[in-house]
């Protein structure tokens, strides 16, 4: 609960800090509007203050939760919001001001702690006010849980905020443009800050646009643990202390064990380093081919160093021997849904090496079809040092059905090699360096259907106040995994800007 | 590895030398290509379904947005 005031109190603060910022601006872009008679004319870059407004809700489902070892649920809902307003400042600068927030409630991270009234129904009431998530008026009998359900610990609910600031400035003949941006993150257990600049240069009658980008992100981890870890490291192996002292340990043909006979976690190191750095380097190329034609290549270098792995994911070797707690009835059917009272105590949280090099090259084509229909095509090649590949491709057929409508029906197909550090649960060995069983890591393909429909009001006629309408829309997109993890997207957006 | 993004760099300059030799289109030609669907970066309405991607798969990045960083996802 401490952690979600913080992220309530930090969403305030970011929302203060935009709402002051775009103040400050508005005065400035007004201020320089007043002195625009008499300077020459040029076209401004961005001729009134714009603001997009977007909300979605997204909920996916499937049956391999990273938390839970590789099976589990993996139910998750999400609601967001974004706003980003963009300000002509003068003729040539822009500053942009984006805040989201981002809430969800998901089974999976709930699990981190498995054992707070999963079954029984029971309120996680973590009453020592060390916001571990353990239910400290847990009896022996209540202590059960499964990968397959819900539990109701304090981590199954969470915001994401975050903020960026970015300025541009465009040269008087339109054909440099320079950018600096900064932005900040944070969720419960996790914080950013980045900034990065960019520069793009236009040149053949500005038919070709050459960028290039530079982002650092500075992360920190706040790490959650899988109870049964944090607890066994807190008390160094004592069972007789925390979590463990009025729990039957059970072993996998459900005689109950002792603790300093039966389970332990493969090593007592959990997070050494807390930062993950990300560096990242874009370059991009757009070129006009024709009148109905043009195209972009996007070539990103991102080096991570740092915390790469989730410390909540748990992972089960199959070289080590198996302990529950819960009702041992529910052990044969331990990776099956109809197991709703057992939960097998974790072996290791993952481990992955401590950088990586990411190497996605990407191509944008549109065609102009007529004036009724464009055609917009990706392509994006993936590839990196922990052995993923990927392709991506994405089409999506603009369709105006009269002046003010038009229809977005889209199509996507991903398809990914696994990271070489991945295997299923109980598959892997404790003699390995890195392991994860985390199924966004691992060999699969999916394909997303999606469909949007957007009013333009072309003249910005109708108006709410001193904001005239741009337009508005609403999308839907269904995503299917051959894994079995399926999601559903619905997002509600609108486009105004100041007269 | 190296090896790859070898490939991809040298692919990247055979298509920049291909699209230079584009002939020229003119101001009062690009009629069609300003119009809003014809941009070269993804519609705004995607944000969160890009974000929910970047989240859920082992791949990220070259499409204009953020290619790492930012959360603790992969």
């Amino acid at each position: 609960m401490e952690n979600q005031e913080v992220a309530v109190d930090v969403t305030k603060r970011i929302l203060l800090t935009i709402a002051l910022l775009a103040i400050i601006a508005l005065g400035f872009a007004q201020g320089n509007a007043s002195d625009k008679t008499s300077s020459v004319y040029k076209k401004r870059v961005l001729e009134n203050i714009e603001i997009d407004i977007l909300s979605s809700y997204y909920t996916q489902d499937g049956d391999n939760a990273a938390v839970t070892g590789g099976i589990g649920t993996e139910k998750l809902d999400d609601t967001a919001f974004n706003i980003s307003i963009a300000i002509p400042l003068s003729d040539d600068d822009v500053l942009s001001i984006d805040g989201t927030v981002s809430a969800y409630t998901s089974a999976s991270s709930s699990n981190l702690n498995p054992f707070s009234g999963a079954s029984s129904g029971e309120d996680d009431d973590d009453k020592d006010g060390d916001d571990d998530d353990d239910d400290d008026d847990y009896s022996t009998s209540a202590t059960r849980g499964s990968p397959w359900v819900e539990s109701s610990g304090a981590s199954r609910e969470d915001v994401w905020v975050s903020g960026n600031l970015a300025y541009s400035h465009t040269s008087d003949d339109r054909n440099n443009i320079w950018g600096a941006n900064v932005n900040f993150a944070n969720e419960y257990d996790y914080s950013s800050l980045g900034f990065g600049a960019s520069f793009a240069k236009l040149f053949n009658e500005q038919n070709t646009e050459l960028g290039i980008k530079g982002n650092v992100y500075l992360d920190t981890w706040r790490p959650e643990y899988p109870t049964e870890i944090a607890e066994y490291v807190h008390y160094n192996g004592n069972f007789s202390a925390g979590f463990f002292q009025d729990v039957d340990i059970l072993d996998s043909n459900g005689i109950v064990v002792s603790g300093a006979d039966g389970w332990k976690p493969i090593s007592n190191t959990l997070i050494k380093d807390k930062a993950r750095d990300s560096y990242s380097l874009s370059l991009s190329l757009s070129q006009m081919l024709s009148m109905n034609a043009q195209v972009s290549l996007f070539v990103d270098l991102v080096m991570q160093k740092g915390w790469l792995a989730n410390p909540m994911q748990r992972v089960y070797f199959q070289d080590k021997d198996n302990f529950f707690i819960g009702n041992a009835a529910d052990i044969p059917n331990y990776t099956t849904t109809s197991n709703r009272e057992v939960f097998q105590l974790a072996d290791d949280i993952e481990r992955l090496p401590d950088n990586r090099l990411k190497t996605p090259m990407g191509m944008r084509f549109n065609y102009f079809v007529n004036e009724f229909v464009v055609l917009r095509n990706y392509y994006r090649y993936y590839t990196d040092d922990w052995g993923i590949d990927s392709h991506t491709a994405d089409i999506e057929v603009p369709i105006k059905i009269s002046q003010s409508f038009t229809v977005y029906p889209s199509f996507r197909y991903y398809t990914q090699t696994q990271a070489e550090y991945f295997a299923d649960y109980e598959e892997h060995l404790s003699t390995e360096e890195f392991y994860t069983s985390d199924y966004d890591l691992s060999k699969f393909n999916s394909s997303q259907f999606g469909l949007g429909i957007q009013y333009n009001d072309l003249f910005s006629k109708t108006n709410f106040w001193m904001l005239g309408l741009k337009n508005i829309n609403l999308n839907y997109s269904y995503s299917k995994r051959n894994t079995g993890l399926e999601y559903h997207i619905v997002s509600l957006g609108t486009k105004f800007m100041i007269k | 590895m190296k090896n790859k993004i070898l490939s991809l760099v040298l692919v990247s300059i055979f298509i920049l030398l291909l699209l230079s030799s584009c002939t020229a289109v003119k101001s009062y030609q690009k009629i069609n290509l300003s119009d809003p669907d014809m941009e070269l970066s993804e519609r705004h309405a995607k944000k969160f379904e890009t974000a929910a991607q970047v989240y859920r798969e082992g791949a990220s990045g070259a499409n204009g947005g953020k290619s790492g960083g930012g959360c603790g996802c992969n």
